[in-house]
């Protein structure tokens, strides 16, 4: 109940806020929002939702069980996705494993576009809170052929203004400003960037997947967003993951 | 007997569909039709047309409103006479999207400019009057930038069918004009 009190507030303050980050990326009082918002980040309670949910299923156990390691192992090997799992036949992120896990619990998997799924997500992922992010794209002929995919993928120019990630997010732009917005190093230990997906977009007011993430780059750039899920998706986000590749895992990030 | 043969049969095909069956839980449709109608075209060469470059107030402002906004629909202020918020595409209305090139360049009256490419303030002056860039370069450079740069961070503007030729002269027109504020 209180809760949801801070929350409305919270929304009310990032809706004048939003006019003013029009203009300037953060000003003044959007840090002390931003360091308040550090303490009591407004995505816990979706984070928390998908814990119950996680409980529903059978909870750690029955997930560790299905990923074939035990509990203790269960943070390492969270750590470690995107990964190929030999039972699913390919590579998937954390929430396509979720979905498998769903449906081998006799359960409806929730959609990846859904609310629900990114609280799910984020609540597993953050299973591995303080482990350092493991993925291993030397693993085998899948994840080999997934960051390669992933790569082609990140330097691929298209859309109407003809641009790819690597345009904003190349060692030679990064730390320029694209208007107002600082470009993100996305291997920077600073951004932490995959490391801290799904994250609570202060702008948006939402919880975001890094997936979803990269869809709003997309769709800023005026490339065609690509699903969610697909293929082409989770080798991105194998690339990206692999940027931050021994960073601290800390769910759920809060950006600007 | 019988009985345990059926049993048998049937464990056999749950294990051998178990990873079909799990896999088919999973959401992974394939993005390739998108990406492939989604390609940019290979680097194209242009000559500017007849009487690109121009002094009439009214094309330099539609070149300045390009050079200055995201789409139509994020723009403050009403565009000049000729050019449109909105455009219908497959017989959808949707924004018309500008160059937004102060998302990268500086330039006379910039608000909130980035510093991805080079600072644009005075190109009459420094670039054009000086020599060391022809109007036809300017063209190509909005038009195409990986003509002249293949690894180019520009966005490109004529190739991907973004503007027409008469819109990439009015922004070149633009840019190379004489400006009042520093
Ligand atoms: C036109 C420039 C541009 C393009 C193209 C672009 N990005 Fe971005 N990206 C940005 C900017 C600017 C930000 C930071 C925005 C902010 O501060 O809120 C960003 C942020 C991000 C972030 C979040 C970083 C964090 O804070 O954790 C990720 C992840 C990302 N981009 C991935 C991608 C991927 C993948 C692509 C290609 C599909 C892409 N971007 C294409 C400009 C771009
Ligand atoms: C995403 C960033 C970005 C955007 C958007 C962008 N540019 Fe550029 N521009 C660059 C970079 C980087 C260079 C320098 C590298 C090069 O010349 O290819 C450049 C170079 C130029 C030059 C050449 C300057 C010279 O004489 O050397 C001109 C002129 C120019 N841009 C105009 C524009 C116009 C007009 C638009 C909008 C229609 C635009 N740019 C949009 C990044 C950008």
């Amino acid at each position: 109940m209180k809760k949801w009190l801070s929350l409305t507030l919270v929304g009310l303050l990032l809706g004048s806020m939003a006019v003013a980050e029009e203009k300037l990326s953060m000003t003044e009082a959007d840090r002390a929002l931003y360091q308040e918002m550090l303490e009591n980040n407004p995505a816990d309670i979706f984070v928390e939702e998908g814990a119950e949910h996680l409980e529903e299923l059978g909870g750690e156990e029955a997930l560790a069980k299905f990923l074939g390691v035990s509990e203790e192992e269960l943070p390492r090997y969270i750590a470690g996705f995107p990964r190929y799992i030999d039972k699913i036949g390919m590579v998937v992120a954390i929430d396509q494993m979720l979905q498998a896990f769903t449906y081998d619990q006799g359960k409806k998997p929730y959609p990846l576009k859904s609310a629900e799924m990114d609280g799910f997500a984020a609540y597993v992922k953050s299973l591995a809170n303080g482990e350092k992010i493991n993925i291993d794209v030397n693993a085998n002929e899948h994840m080999k052929q997934a960051y390669k995919l992933g790569k082609e993928m990140f330097e691929m120019r298209r859309g109407k203004r003809g641009l790819s990630c690597y345009s904003c997010h190349s060692p030679d732009v990064v730390g320029l400003r694209l208007r107002m917005q600082i470009l993100p190093d996305l291997g920077d230990p600073k951004v932490k960037a995959a490391a801290t997906w799904p994250a609570y977009r202060m702008t948006k007011g939402k919880m975001f997947t890094l997936q979803k993430r990269f869809q709003q780059c997309m769709k800023n750039a005026l490339l065609a967003k690509i699903p969610l899920g697909s293929p082409q998706m989770v080798a991105l986000e194998v690339y990206v993951t692999d940027m931050a590749k021994g960073q601290e895992i800390h769910i759920p990030g809060l950006k600007r | 007997m019988r009985r345990g043969l059926l049993l048998l049969g049937a464990a056999l095909i749950v294990s051998g569909a178990y990873a079909k069956d799990l896999r088919s839980a999973v959401e992974s449709p394939d993005a390739t039709p998108i990406l492939e109608k989604d390609r940019l075209p290979p680097p194209k060469e242009y000559t500017m047309p007849k009487e690109c470059i121009t002094d009439d107030p009214l094309a330099i402002a539609r070149g300045k409103y390009i050079f200055h906004n995201l789409n139509g629909k994020k723009a403050k202020t009403p565009p000049p006479k000729g050019l449109p918020r909105f455009i219908v595409v497959n017989g959808k209305k949707v924004p018309k999207q500008y160059g937004n090139c102060v998302a990268c360049h500086n330039i006379e009256g910039a608000v909130g400019p980035g510093n991805i490419g080079p600072d644009l303030h005075n190109y009459k002056k420094h670039f054009i009057d000086s020599g060391a860039r022809s109007y036809q370069f300017v063209y190509q450079k909005i038009a195409d930038a990986r003509i002249d740069n293949p690894k180019t961070h520009m966005t490109i503007n004529l190739t991907t069918g973004l503007f027409t030729p008469r819109e990439i002269c009015e922004i070149t027109s633009y840019v190379v004009s004489q400006k009042k504020e520093k």
